[in-house]
């Protein structure tokens, strides 16, 4: 898997570049994100995002989860 | 809408925690545990909510050799930490000593269910691991080593493929020999290696754990698995959605009219209804009493005609199609696909799920909106279902009503639907107080489902529904002849008659439909059959009336039960004041190029 390319720049994961390797550096304290382990400094893939206002679609480990818009927008990752 | 909160009168069993044979089976959502559960116990299970709480737990009967334990299929929770509602229940059973805990692993997602299965370990209970769907992880590439697994969690583990009942002879075994045996839990002693990493974070722990056990392989991934990846995606994923509900849709219609035409009809018009004649014809003198009783309306003849030829077998259907989907984790994906139109609706992906039961059946709907996280959108989704989601049955009648003209009326009113399915519930999130929680799901793997598991739930399902709806349509079969059969309702019928005849445009006929959709909502179309020389405007008027109008008794009941009475009030004034202005508008507009 390749690494993203905004290496150090902070980002949310809802404008990430898609199938790109990220680490969270910043994420809502919410149980069900701690829960699938989207917490900081954990490692998250990318695969997409839906258009329109739709989910973005991460695998962590080996888990694929959707997360709304507008909790993704929330989720700060660098590459 | 305040007073939300309301009474949830749940059946609840506080007594289940202080059971001394209770065996525990836990792990993450979507395991398969309900799977497990099913192949385990006996016939006899009970579905309960713990009190106080929306979650509810399965609780049935395990045979090891010639002992009988409870087994409690508790919420599939990803963490003990409490944050939700079936994380507290999950804790407060592990609190209640257990004898031995059942934990079962997804091999697909090692790190996050080895991360629970260390967070179990913390309670000093014995406990097996099942380590489900391996089958599905080596397809993914990813084999794992057994032995050094249970070696690094100090405790049996088992390899399963539940769908197939694969391992499960082994895990009884296993879970015979760790009840047996004097040893309690791993925590009591040092040598074990699982205590190893007790004082090390879990996630840690658990990630450390899975990079050792897991073995790369070539995997190939099967026709199941590719489907499931390609329906996350918009193409192909939307188009497969759309022939997946129309396919759906096909065999619940056509299902139910071939079950009704083949074997409920006949059942009710020549066996139960005759004997039921006869019987009360020889004992009853003619005149009221006996045509409430068995005239055309009667309760013996509507009776069967509606509960068990109308209605039961398309809610049958309906939930084999339903319970098909969703535990072959299509729903889940549907979810991901639709959350951009339901998220501009003001709520998420997620309660898809719930407005699609709607389509079955208002009332599970209703009570499965306790799956939303806030009460905005559980209150959101009800009423959205009360408003513009036709139930199966009505559905059904709509079909027949709409047949003899264009089909594309019957799309019309789809469009319809729609239409007013999202204006509600964009008022709704704009006007009511509180939030609605994002989208956030984990998406199983796409599977064929367990054959038992499926009975099972299908069983519980069809039960429920029977307990909840059994009292109400009993009641509306009540009022409906009473008032048909002593003349009330052609009395009543004039006073109706300037609304339906001068504003819907409707023959006068049309009142009957009008009163009997108050008790249920496919009476309200079935009644428009009997008219004849009814035009396609008139048709698509008095479905939409019938579609938008008053949610049936039963759905009225379970909005006080999971509400209270005002929200069941305002929700049924709001449905037939809009029925009425929608419908009589589409007339009025339409007379206007006619």
């Amino acid at each position: 898997l390749k690494k993203g390319k905004h290496t150090g720049s902070a980002q949310s994961i809802y404008s990430a570049p898609d199938n790109l390797q990220y680490i969270v550096t910043n994420a809502p304290e919410l149980g069900i994100l701690r829960s699938l382990g989207i917490v900081k400094n954990a490692c998250i893939h990318k695969m997409m995002t839906h258009r329109l206002g739709g989910p973005v679609l991460i695998k962590v480990d080996s888990s694929e989860i959707a997360i709304g818009k507008d909790i993704a927008e929330k989720i700060m990752v660098r590459g | 809408l305040k007073g939300l909160a309301g009474c949830h009168e749940l059946n609840e069993d506080k007594k289940v925690f202080e059971k001394a044979d209770k065996i525990l089976l836990m792990g993450n959502p979507n395991v398969g545990k309900s799977v497990f559960f099913s192949s385990l116990t006996g016939i006899n299970v009970i579905s309960s909510n713990y009190a106080g709480t929306t979650v509810s737990y399965t609780e049935g009967t395990i045979k090891l050799d010639d002992k009988t334990y409870t087994l409690i299929d508790v919420p599939g929770t990803y963490s003990l930490e409490a944050t939700s509602e079936a994380e507290a229940v999950a804790v407060r059973f592990m609190d209640s000593n257990p004898l031995a805990v059942i934990c079962v692993l997804d091999a697909t997602n090692l790190e996050r269910n080895i991360k629970l299965g260390l967070e179990l370990q913390k309670y000093n209970v014995p406990i097996v691991y099942a380590l489900n769907l391996v089958d599905v992880a080596k397809r993914h590439g990813n084999e794992i080593n057994v032995s050094l697994l249970s070696k690094e969690l100090g405790a049996p583990v088992i390899p399963t493929i539940a769908v197939k009942g694969e391992g499960l002879k082994e895990l009884k075994g296993e879970l015979q020999k760790i009840l047996s045996s004097s040893n309690q839990g791993c925590s009591n002693c040092s040598s074990c290696p699982g205590c190893d990493g007790n004082q090390q974070n879990p996630w840690d722990r658990a990630k450390e754990i899975a990079a050792k056990v897991r073995i790369n392989a070539d995997g190939k991934l099967s026709f199941l698995d590719r489907l499931g990846n390609s329906m996350l995606k918009p193409w192909p994923g939307i188009p497969i959605a759309i022939l997946i509900i129309v396919l759906s849709l096909g065999a619940i219609v056509g299902g139910g009219k071939a079950l009704r035409a083949v074997l409920l009809l006949p059942l009710v018009n020549k066996l139960l209804v005759p004997v039921f004649k006869t019987l009360f014809a020889s004992i009853l003198p003619e005149g009221i009493l006996l045509n409430v009783l068995i005239g055309e309306y009667g309760i013996f003849v509507i009776g069967f005609e509606w509960i068990i030829a109308l209605i039961f077998p398309y809610v049958m259907l309906f939930y084999v199609v339903f319970s098909f989907l969703e535990d072959s984790g299509v729903l889940p994906r549907l979810s991901v696909l639709f959350d951009n139109i339901m998220r501009k609706m003001g709520i998420q992906g997620g309660s898809m799920i719930t407005i699609l039961m709607g389509y079955g059946c208002a009332v599970p709907a209703i009570i499965g909106s306790r799956t939303a996280t806030t009460k905005k959108e559980r209150l959101i989704i009800s009423t959205v279902v009360c408003f513009a989601v036709p139930c199966i049955s009505q559905t059904g009648a709509l079909i027949s009503l709409f047949a003899g003209f264009s089909p594309i009326l019957l799309l019309l009113m789809l469009l319809l639907s729609l239409a007013v399915m999202m204006i509600v519930s964009s008022i709704l999130s704009r006007t009511l107080k509180g939030t609605v929680d994002p989208m956030v799901i984990e998406i199983p793997n796409l599977l064929m489902p367990n054959g038992k598991a499926f009975l099972r739930k299908l069983a519980i399902r069809m039960k429920h529904f029977l307990v909840e709806a059994e009292l109400p349509m009993f009641i509306s079969v009540v009022i409906a002849a009473v008032l048909k059969e002593t003349g009330i309702l052609s009395y009543i019928a004039v006073y109706l008659e300037p609304i339906v005849s001068g504003w819907l445009g409707l023959p006068k006929d049309a009142v009957i439909a009008l009163i009997l959709g108050i008790v249920r909502r496919e009476m309200a179309v079935a009644p428009l059959l009997a008219i004849e020389g009814l035009t396609a405007l008139q048709a698509f008027v008095g479905g939409t009336v019938a579609m938008l109008y008053l949610p049936c008794l039963s759905v009225f009941g379970i909005l006080t039960k999971e509400f209270n009475t005002k929200v069941a009030v305002t929700i049924g004034v709001s449905t037939a004041v809009s029925a009425f202005v929608v419908a009589g508008l589409i007339n009025q507009i339409a007379h206007l190029f006619i």
